[in-house]
């Protein structure tokens, strides 16, 4: 049975389209990693999630279940799916996530907040006021509604009287940084990853970190939007030693992450190679994006390879944990 | 045998731009796509400026299967906008065959 | 000449050249003692500056008045020993080369006692024919500072300006009415765009003003005779009159003509299917859109390599084999042209291989840009060109896609064909220069020497020696017209010696030889108190078919004497023992 791609896609946009989100999220669970963190609600400068950090572990338990379909009967009802999807949100059902996972991924939000905390960034958030940019629709050319959606986004950033926005992933960033300027007239929006804002600080480090680390540069950080150095800079000031794969920098190799929710196997099989290009490079490897650190991470599962989130390690260089929650 | 279609391609770039024409055929982007998929983006991209609408069709899983990741781009001698036109093949199948979209 | 002669004998060894193949002491030793033969040695490179040396102080010592160098091929080293003779004051006409080389060591490898045995049966002749050579001086020549450019397109026209800017007096001989050739019919040409008629303007305008150049328009070239540096020609005009008149130097620059292709070639004949040449013309004269019979065009195909790259196997009696250079260029130049005329037309280009070489390449690039596609066909399946209803139908193996078959709806097929030579056997007849197999006038050498003909001072220019670019052929017009003003320049021209000499004791004045000879080299004179027959040094160009025609044996070519033939032959019949 071929991949319904058709209804796969169809249920991102209609979620897009009638809850704001591939996958829609509570807000609780999309504010939720910002509680006690006392980040103020708006400002000229604010911290965007994009939901990406957050989506991660909902993806990854839509991907369980597709993985499943992709060669059975259930494809079949994509569908049918489809249909009732538009009434009640059965992704909701699909994505039942955990909560270890959730507090995973929330926990790396909040040591970018603390980063920028700790170099003295003033900044705020939108709160339940922010929504995902349309990465999902966008990649997979549904133009007309992600063009629509992201006027939406933008009209409301524009709302809070917004002019910076620090983005914390990849995808958000080229998004805001690059796409919209070019689909929505007088894009008024100054965009910087907090690796380019940590970078530009003088943010110094309270410890060293002793350790070789294989460094994997995100496609859309490393290709897409020239981040390489900022990363390396930040760990190395650390005392990290950077270990360069086979393919780094502008020559990365893709995590398979972009196609998880259509052809999980595929992806695997680029995880795959990944992983084994980054383990005989060293045994713990850092990623800056939260969907090559999913598929990574599940990747090196039986293999031993560390996966890190690279807030993960600069956090642990560069603040003082006690100050954090 | 297939018949040469021209308004495939303006089709095509009725909505979104797709420009594959400085494509010197060289292979590179097939060669190093991590993906492995021998069609894109070289031959698909001949398909779509020959207007071979059914071999493009064929393909809509190779179609959707690509990552984005810019490999190929990165590498390619012509400078050729290969994920965007992937982008906007995607977009017609989506628009044109599966009805997805606004309207 | 039965005098005591003193000859020097060398054999070289060519570093194993010759000496791995052909015993070289022996072939010295077995002539060391031939009649005159006063110093023998063998030499390890001949043409070695020691060795050189060496020779001048053996002449000079010795007091040789005949020098043997049995080496290799007089095309090789000819000029050099004639050179050493000089240097020691020996007539160089009194110098022998033996070719113990190409014609010996290199085609016996199998065989050395034999060819030892040739070997000195060569050398034996070598010093026969030596042994009656006299010293003989260069025929000089003086220079008509005057140069004949036959043709009046951009070549013909380049050149002369080129020679007049030198000073030099220059006749242009073109047969059409006007001057330009291709050129004045073209709009744009590449690579800048330039209009085609208006750079023949500009040459016209600057040929105009210069006096030292005359054109003749509506003439042609009837009778040359003479030789280099003094060629006697006359020119047929428009009104039939026949003037004469002497130059120095001539410049063929008769161009090419275009490829025709046969009837159903590629569909040629059908509505729609035209040569890149007509095409251009549509392109020059469109406006806004490109019409064909009055309807808009929207879909086009160019097939390349029409007329040329035919296959050597095929069906054709003489097929093309060459590439016509400038075809593929000028087609994705005339695809922009036709893009900026109509953005919207959709050109397919069926192509054999791209060859918009070195700068063209740009122009490639830029047809790409602007939307023309390329679909490459193998030579082995030629795409074919069809009629349906309301379009003309190609169809084509896109080698580029697996060899996948398509066929394309068109309005118009562009079939680039390539460039054919000109007709022009009265012309080449009158100027006897070669000819080479793909019909082009030969150069002599490709490389060295690519404007010079084997006629010394003819030279040819442009793409009557092969297809080439405009700008190619601009080059070798000025290379042909920088040839021709050195001749010129320098004044005269040294011929050798080598021509007929009338014994006129024996002369009786039968005047066969003077029906024989080509280049009319042979006259009536009187002498003493009886006619014969005497060589103008001038016209003579040593063939010698007067020689067996006449009954009383009374005339010889000098260098070739009737005796020294005979000697060689006795001297290579004799034994080795
Ligand atoms: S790398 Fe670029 S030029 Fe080469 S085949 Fe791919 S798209 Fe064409
Ligand atoms: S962008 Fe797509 S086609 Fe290009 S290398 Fe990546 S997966 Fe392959």
């Amino acid at each position: 049975m071929a991949v319904p791609i058709k209804h796969i896609l169809g249920i991102l946009v209609d979620n897009l389209s009638i809850r704001g989100s591939v996958l829609p999220l509570s807000k609780s669970r999309s504010t939720g990693w910002a509680k006690g963190l006392d980040i103020p609600m708006g400002g000229k400068t604010v911290i965007y999630t994009g939901h990406m950090y957050q989506l991660i572990p909902s993806i990854t338990a839509m991907e369980k279940m597709t993985s499943k379909f992709a060669n059975s009967w259930i494809s079949k009802y994509y569908g049918i799916g489809r249909m009732v999807n538009k009434v009640i949100n059965i992704s909701r059902f699909m994505t039942w996530t955990n909560a270890n996972e959730r507090a995973k991924f929330d926990g790396m939000l909040r040591n970018i907040a603390l980063l920028l905390k700790t170099a003295e960034v003033d900044f705020g958030y939108l709160y339940g006021e922010e929504l995902y940019t349309g990465t999902l629709v966008y990649d997979e050319g549904i133009n007309d509604v992600f063009e629509y959606h992201a006027h939406k986004v933008y009209e409301r950033i524009k709302k809070h009287n917004v002019e910076r926005v620090i983005t914390v992933d990849p995808h958000t960033t080229d998004m805001l940084k690059s796409v919209y300027p070019k689909i929505i007239k007088d894009y008024q929006l100054e965009v910087k990853s907090y690796l380019e804002v940590l970078a530009e600080s003088n943010l110094k480090p309270l410890k060293t970190l002793e350790q070789d680390i294989v460094i994997h540069d995100s496609c859309v950080y490393a290709r897409y939007e020239g981040i390489i150095d900022q990363p390396r800079q930040l760990l190395e000031n650390a005392g990290a030693k950077i270990i360069e794969p086979i393919n780094s920098r502008k020559m990365t190799y893709c995590c398979g992450g972009p196609v998880e929710s259509l052809f999980p196997i595929k992806a695997r099989t680029v995880a795959d190679s990944r992983v084994e290009q980054l383990t005989s490079a060293g045994d713990s490897s850092v990623t800056m994006c939260p969907i090559c650190y999913i598929n990574l991470k599940a990747a090196a599962e039986n293999n031993g390879l560390s996966v890190k989130d690279i807030s993960d390690y600069l956090v642990e260089a560069y603040c003082d944990r006690n100050n954090s929650v | 045998m297939s018949i040469v279609n021209p308004s495939f391609i303006e089709e095509m770039s009725r909505f979104t731009e797709f420009n594959a024409y400085a494509c010197i055929n060289c292979g590179s982007c097939t060669a190093l796509c991590p993906m492995g998929i021998d069609l894109l983006p070289r031959r698909m991209f001949r398909h779509v400026m020959l207007g071979l609408e059914d071999k493009v069709l064929e393909n809509t899983e190779n179609i959707f299967s690509c990552l984005l990741c810019k490999m190929c781009e990165e590498n390619c001698p012509k400078d050729v906008p290969i994920v965007d036109n992937i982008k906007s093949i995607r977009w017609y199948i989506n628009r044109e065959i599966f009805k997805l979209g606004r309207n | 000449m039965s005098d005591k002669r003193r000859i020097g004998v060398y054999v070289c060894h060519c570093g194993g050249n010759i000496s791995d193949y052909v015993d070289v002491e022996k072939v010295r030793d077995a002539v060391k003692d031939d009649q005159d033969v006063v110093i023998s040695k063998n030499v390890m490179f001949a043409c070695s500056d020691a060795t050189q040396q060496e020779m001048i102080e053996d002449i000079e010592k010795e007091k040789l008045d005949g020098l043997v160098v049995a080496s290799c091929s007089p095309m090789l080293h000819l000029q050099t020993f004639k050179a050493v003779a000089q240097r020691a004051n020996l007539n160089q006409y009194q110098y022998t080369q033996v070719n113990l080389r190409e014609q010996c060591s290199w085609t016996h490898r199998d065989n050395m006692e034999k060819a030892t045995e040739k070997g000195i049966k060569l050398v034996r002749a070598g010093i026969a024919r030596t042994r009656l050579t006299e010293p003989l001086v260069n025929i000089r020549i003086e220079t008509k500072p005057k140069t004949l450019v036959i043709g009046g397109g951009v070549s013909g026209l380049r050149a002369a300006l080129a020679l007049a800017d030198l000073g030099l007096a220059v006749f242009i001989v073109e047969k059409e009415y006007e001057v330009g050739g291709w050129t004045k019919k073209w709009g744009k040409m590449f690579p800048n765009n330039k209009i085609g008629s208006e750079t023949i303007n500009t040459l016209r305008e600057q040929i105009r003003q210069h006096e030292a150049i005359t054109l003749f328009t509506g003439a042609e070239l009837i009778k040359k005779e003479g030789s280099v540096g003094d060629f006697a020609v006359k020119i047929k005009l428009v009104n039939h009159e026949i003037i004469s008149f002497d130059v120095g130097a001539i410049i063929v620059a008769t161009g090419f003509d275009s490829y025709e292709p046969f009837d159903g070639e590629y569909g040629y004949g059908l509505n729609g299917v035209v040569t890149l040449p007509q095409f251009k013309e549509m392109v020059d004269k469109s406006n806004g859109s490109l019409n064909l019979n009055g309807s808009r065009v929207k879909n086009l195909a160019y097939i390349y390599c029409v007329g040329s790259r035919q296959p050597e196997d095929g069906d054709l009696e003489n097929p093309n084999l060459y590439c016509s250079r400038y075809c593929c260029s000028a087609a994705v130049h005339t695809a922009s042209c036709v893009a900026d005329v109509d953005p919207g037309i959709n050109q397919y280009h069926l192509y054999r291989d791209m060859r918009t070489y070195g700068k063209y390449e740009v122009m490639f690039e830029d047809a790409g840009n602007k939307k023309s596609l390329f679909v490459r066909f193998d030579g082995e399946a030629l795409p074919e060109v069809k009629e349906s209803d309301d379009s003309l139908i190609v169809k084509v193996n896109d080698m580029l896609d697996g060899g996948e078959e398509i066929e394309i709806g068109v309005d118009l097929v562009v079939l680039v064909t390539g460039m054919v030579p000109r007709k022009n056997e009265n012309l080449t007849n009158i100027l006897k220069i070669p000819i080479g197999l793909d019909g082009f006038y030969n150069e002599i050498h490709p490389k060295l020497r690519p404007v010079e003909t084997v006629v010394a001072g003819i030279f040819i220019a442009g793409s009557s020696q092969g297809p080439k670019t405009l700008a190619e052929s601009v080059i070798s017009s000025l290379s042909a017209a920088s040839k021709s003003a050195g001749l010129l320049m320098k004044g005269y021209v040294d011929l050798e010696p080598f021509i007929a000499e009338v014994n006129t004791d024996k002369c009786i004045w039968c005047g066969e030889c003077e029906k024989s000879c080509p280049y009319g080299a042979i006259e009536k004179v009187f002498c003493d108190t009886k006619e014969v027959a005497t060589v103008i040094s001038a016209l003579c160009k040593g063939g010698g078919v007067c020689i067996p025609d006449c009954p009383e044996d009374a005339i010889e070519l000098k260098g070739y004497s009737d005796n020294q033939i005979k000697s060689m032959i006795d001297a290579l019949m004799k034994e080795v023992v």
